[in-house]
């Protein structure tokens, strides 16, 4: 595992050192924050991309903003470019940990901003394979966790981290391959009440964006079903200075500028 | 060669029944690789039009071939906490069933309910968390019979009935599944009455239920045979050599069968059945052989004898039989194919056997025995003997009252014409299970409570991306919907109209008003979009394709009738004739049965019972044809053969006219009767015309039957009617015996079988006797007295 060591993070690699092994809900707690939460706010162009079994397409490209506040809070902001009859179509979410997020909608042709109640845990992304929680984050208290093994994957060292709901969920275990020198997940592998894998993560690349390492290639694959979603970001940028503003109801009418530059 | 096989069989009995049971374990080695197949599916061949583009349709719209419905009734209202609760863990059990889809099991507690409450939307399912308190169960009421998607599919317009629709896994058998789900309801015991319906459970217990009662009734109907047989002969030998003829042959065929790699399909299981039948032939060598042994007090002689004259008939029957099975493999559907092939090669067993294993042992018979069997036989034929009498009065009537005879077979004839034009094809595979038994009686429930267990699809194809999404489009599918509930046994259908008419309400603050299709594919589009924004895909994929450029409405159906399923599309067919659908593209409009395609397991089973029931029609059709050109190739005149056929059609038609009158569906069970009759019927006339044209050939030489002295004419039919007659009886009574245990099964197809295989038999033997000595006395003078064969084999007495 000498390559490894060739990795760019200093900062990090004190987690990587032998006699420091975090437990598994340290690692789950680094993890979500390096994945979920990195740097105070967040700007992406993002093309998502979902395929049938049978290799039908239906792509959706949109600006992704996010914002953390304090507790764990969180705001995302989307907007969607294309397709182009929902050109316009933007969303509104607020993350409060240990709830279902608040949710707003606006939809432009009926002029409607509307607000949803659903589940988090079992909701899907704007149709995709990845659930709300998947995007945002499951409350780290909702799991318990063991640390099962560390172990190599594509060259990477990752801490195998296996995690049960304890509340409501999706899946009935988890298994998570959690990059030892970043924490970012590298795969994850869900499975359902008969016990069986039927989800997998996997990111697909990791680049470095104003300093932080982010995953901007990821796909989430029903291997029961074969459809699958695929998430590339582009034009990742932390840090923007995003005010509490863009993230109002007077926003999802009128997208805010400079961010969202609505082409 | 059948000389040198008699001669080889009489010299060295027991080296002749060595060297059968000898190819028999070689067969018989082959068993244990046997694969078995219940799925009536499989009836059409993986690359068959039907299912190739059902499997496109369910691919295009993620939906499941195979669904197990799981209905729970309280009736006194299923609304409450404690019946709730029931469901709700009920449905969790399912989900963890192995072989269940989970992802796409539909119920109350996982089929999202989008619905407004105050100023939000909510998107969850209705029992997510099951109601503590009489108020939360009032709110899941109100949510419950607002939403037209859940009403008539998860809750009964009374309240009393909910439905989990389980889909399975294509590989998974439903009778399994369903038996795990039994056990999860059997822990619930409350005032909740259970029950599990749907086509994989149908489909996989029938597979299972035909082999058991093949299992059963084979052995059984040999018994009965074995029985038969004793009251005949009071023989053991003879029980032994007729049944052990149709257990080897029974072994050869399933043995090359499963040594050539078939699986042991529906069809095939009854092949055993069909080859004990056909084995019977036998007995008109045991019969002619009781004659000339009491005749001659020879062993050897008579065994000799009986050969040189049932040889001929029952080489051309088993030919004809032979040759009929097989034509079946020209048809389409590959278990029949595989089913006419190896009831083929296992009538060429018997034929060969005929020769061999029945003379030896016959030889092999203790002196004294055959003796006591000669007597047995000698005292019960004689003139006074009551069956022989019989036969010989039903030769007079032929022969004294002939025109009349046939004046009134052809009244029949044209009553059963009469009778076959009522005839309404149709198959309902629940209706092969008997009324009052468990999956008739989900099904009826199910069906008066709820839209119905039987699905079906129509796919509305536009032909362009986003076609889907216009106004106009939607509407024209909402029409349809309308037109197509008018028919009683549709029950309920829903389309991506009913979602888009439900979020554009849901999005108007719950507006009665806004209950409608909304003006712009824009707000459609943006409509749609913010549904799958909130539930899960699957409620949107399973209705609409990923480029929205073809729909599918989704239909429920109260019965399991093919008729139904034709009767939508027609429907469907007529609707769009007389309203095209509007913007369609030129391109799409020109292909056939366009905009609409229908798709489904309702329409699957339309579709392969119609194959299946026309292959078989077809392919017995083309077995007559060619029963008749050998017939008339070995007779040399087309004459006789088109006599000889006469018994086989008066039959034929005489039960499918009957079927007409008595209303019964005409449907995949009794098509297959047809080859049975086919197989046997026509071996009757065979043994018959044989016999009496041979035994003119000893009177004299005439060109034409007409041409002798009338009273030498009735004295041969009157013999045939007697002598080889009696044999014919034998074999009918025998034949029928072992079919009518088969009224005790719990199937209907096997009851249909049974009672109309006694039918077939009494009738044919019944019409060979009486038609034939009719026919050759009035048209005697234009029958051929024809080669004679008796000249090749003389005959020694």
């Amino acid at each position: 595992m000498k390559t490894q060591l060739t990795f760019f993070w200093p900062l990090l690699f004190a987690a990587s050192l032998p006699g420091q092994a975090p437990t598994a809900d340290e690692i789950a707690g680094k993890s979500q924050q390096a994945f979920s939460y990195a740097g105070q706010d967040m700007v992406a162009r993002v093309v998502m991309t979902l395929v049938t079994a049978r290799g039908e397409q239906r792509v959706r490209d949109l600006t992704l903003l996010r914002r953390n506040a304090d507790a764990g809070r969180q705001k995302y902001f989307l907007y969607f470019h294309s397709p182009a009859d929902v050109r316009g179509t933007a969303f509104l979410v607020g993350k409060e940990p240990g709830r279902d997020a608040d949710r707003w909608l606006f939809i432009p042709a009926i002029n409607l901003v509307q607000r949803i109640a659903a589940r988090d845990a079992e909701s899907s992304f704007v149709g995709s394979d990845f659930s709300y929680e998947d995007v945002s984050g499951r409350p780290l208290p909702a799991d318990s966790r063991k640390l099962l093994r560390e172990e190599s994957l594509n060259g990477r060292a990752c801490y195998v981290v296996e995690s049960v709901p304890k509340t409501r969920a999706s899946f009935t275990r988890k298994l998570a391959w959690i990059d030892r020198a970043n924490f970012l997940p590298l795969k994850e592998e869900y499975f359902d009440a008969q016990q069986a894998l039927f989800r997998v993560f996997t990111a697909d690349e990791v680049r470095d964006a104003d300093g932080l390492p982010t995953v901007t290639r990821r796909t989430m694959k029903n291997v029961k079903s074969g459809h699958r979603t695929e998430v590339v970001f582009k034009q990742v940028k932390y840090n923007a200075g995003l005010g509490e503003d863009v993230f109002t109801e007077r926003a999802l009418r009128r997208p805010p500028a400079p961010w969202i530059s609505g082409d | 060669m059948t000389k040198w096989l008699i001669n080889f069989s009489v010299q060295f009995p027991k080296t002749t029944l060595a060297l059968a049971l000898g190819v028999t374990v070689l067969f018989g080695w082959q068993f244990p690789k046997v694969r078995i197949d219940t799925d009536p599916k499989n009836m059409l061949p993986d690359t068959s039009a039907v299912r190739v583009y059902n499997d496109e349709v369910e691919r295009q719209f993620s939906l499941h071939p195979d669904t197990i419905v799981v209905g729970v009734v309280n009736e006194r209202g299923l609304l409450n906490p404690e019946s709730l609760r029931r469901v709700a863990e009920i449905t969790d059990r399912i989900l963890a069933l192995p072989g269940v889809i989970t992802r796409d099991v539909l119920g109350l507690r996982t089929v999202d309910d989008v619905s407004v409450n105050g100023a939000e939307l909510g998107v969850r399912p209705l029992l997510a968390d099951v109601p503590a308190n009489d108020a939360e169960v009032a709110a899941l009421r109100k949510a419950l019979f607002a939403n037209p998607l859940m009403v008539g599919r998860f809750i009964s317009t009374d309240a009393t009935t909910t439905a989990v629709y389980v889909p399975i896994e294509a590989t998974a058998n439903g009778k399994e599944i369903a038996d795990r789900i039994r056990e999860i309801l059997a822990a619930y015991q409350g005032p909740e009455r259970f029950y599990v319906a749907g086509d994989p459970v149908a489909r996989d217990t029938f597979g299972a239920q035909m082999f058991r009662q093949m299992g059963v009734f084979s052995p059984i109907a040999g018994m009965v045979m074995c029985v038969v047989l004793w009251l005949m002969f009071r023989s053991v030998t003879l029980i032994a050599a007729n049944m052990g003829v149709a257990m080897l042959s029974i072994v050869w065929a399933m043995g090359a069968l499963i040594g050539g790699g078939y699986t042991v399909h529906i069809m095939s299981s009854m092949i055993p059945v069909f080859l004990m039948a056909i084995s019977t032939d036998t007995v008109h060598i045991f019969n002619e052989f009781c004659f000339r042994f009491a005749e001659s007090r020879d062993k050897r002689t008579a065994v000799v004898e009986t050969m040189q004259v049932v040889g001929p008939p029952v080489v051309l029957s088993d030919l004809t039989t032979a040759a009929a099975f097989v034509s079946l493999a020209t048809g389409p559907i590959v278990p029949v194919k595989v089913f006419g092939i190896f009831v083929g090669v296992g009538t060429l067993a018997i034929l060969l056997m005929s020769f061999t294993v029945v003379p030896a042992l016959l030889m092999l018979m203790s002196e004294r025995r055959v003796l006591a069997l000669a007597a047995a036989h000698t005292g019960k034929t004689g003139s006074g003997d009551s069956a022989s009498g019989w036969l010989l009065a039903l030769g007079r009537l032929g022969v004294g009252r002939s025109r009349a005879v046939l004046l009134v077979g052809l009244g029949l004839l044209v009553l059963a014409a009469a009778g076959m034009s009522q005839i309404r094809i149709n198959n309902n595979l629940v209706s092969w299970f008997r009324a009052g038994s468990e999956i008739r009686e989900a099904d009826r429930v199910m069906n008066e409570k709820l839209g119905g267990t039987s699905t079906g699809y129509l796919v509305v194809r536009g032909g362009e991306p986003d076609f889907v999404k216009r106004p106009e489009t939607l509407r024209w599918i909402e029409a349809l919907q309308r037109d197509l509930e008018s028919d009683p046994l549709v029950g309920k259908t829903v389309s991506v109209a009913d979602v888009v008419k439900r979020i554009n309400r849901v999005l108007h603050g719950d507006q009665a008003q806004f209950d409608t299709i909304p003006d712009s594919a824009e707000i459609v589009a943006q409509q749609l979009f913010v549904f799958t924004m909130a539930v899960k895909p699957r409620d949107l994929d399973s209705l609409v394709d990923y480029p929205f450029q073809a729909a599918n409405i989704m239909l429920q159906f109260k019965s399991w009738d093919a008729d139904v399923m034709r009767r939508a599309i027609a429907r469907a067919e007529a609707f769009a004739r007389a309203h095209p659908l509007p913007g369609l593209p030129a391109a799409t409009a020109a292909q056939a049965g366009a905009p609409i395609k229908p798709a489904g397991i309702a329409n699957f089973n339309l579709v392969w019972n119609d194959e299946v029931l026309w292959g078989m029609l077809s392919g017995f059709i083309s077995s007559l044809v060619l029963v008749l050109v050998l017939l008339v190739f070995e007779y040399r005149s087309l004459r006789w053969g088109v006599v000889s056929f006469v018994p086989l059609l008066f039959t034929v038609a005489l039960i499918y006219g009957a079927v007409g009158l008595v209303g019964k569906d005409f449907d995949m069970p009794i098509s297959v009767l047809s080859t049975l009759s086919l197989g046997m019927a026509i071996d009757f006339a065979i043994h018959f015309v044989s016999r009496f044209r041979a035994r003119m050939a000893e009177a004299g030489t005439f060109r034409r039957v007409g041409d002798a002295p009338p009273e030498l004419v009735a004295d041969a039919l009157l013999w045939t009617a007697g002598r080889p007659g009696r044999g014919i009886m034998r074999n009918a009574v025998l034949f029928a015996a072992g079919f009518f245990v088969m009224l005790f099964a719990s199937l209907t197809p096997y009851i249909t079988v049974g009672a109309f295989m006694a039918a077939i038999m009494i009738l044919s033997s019944l019409a060979t006797l009486l038609f034939l000595p009719a026919l050759v006395t009035v048209f005697g003078r234009w029958l051929p007295q024809g080669p004679r064969r008796s000249a090749e084999q003389p005959l020694q007495n």
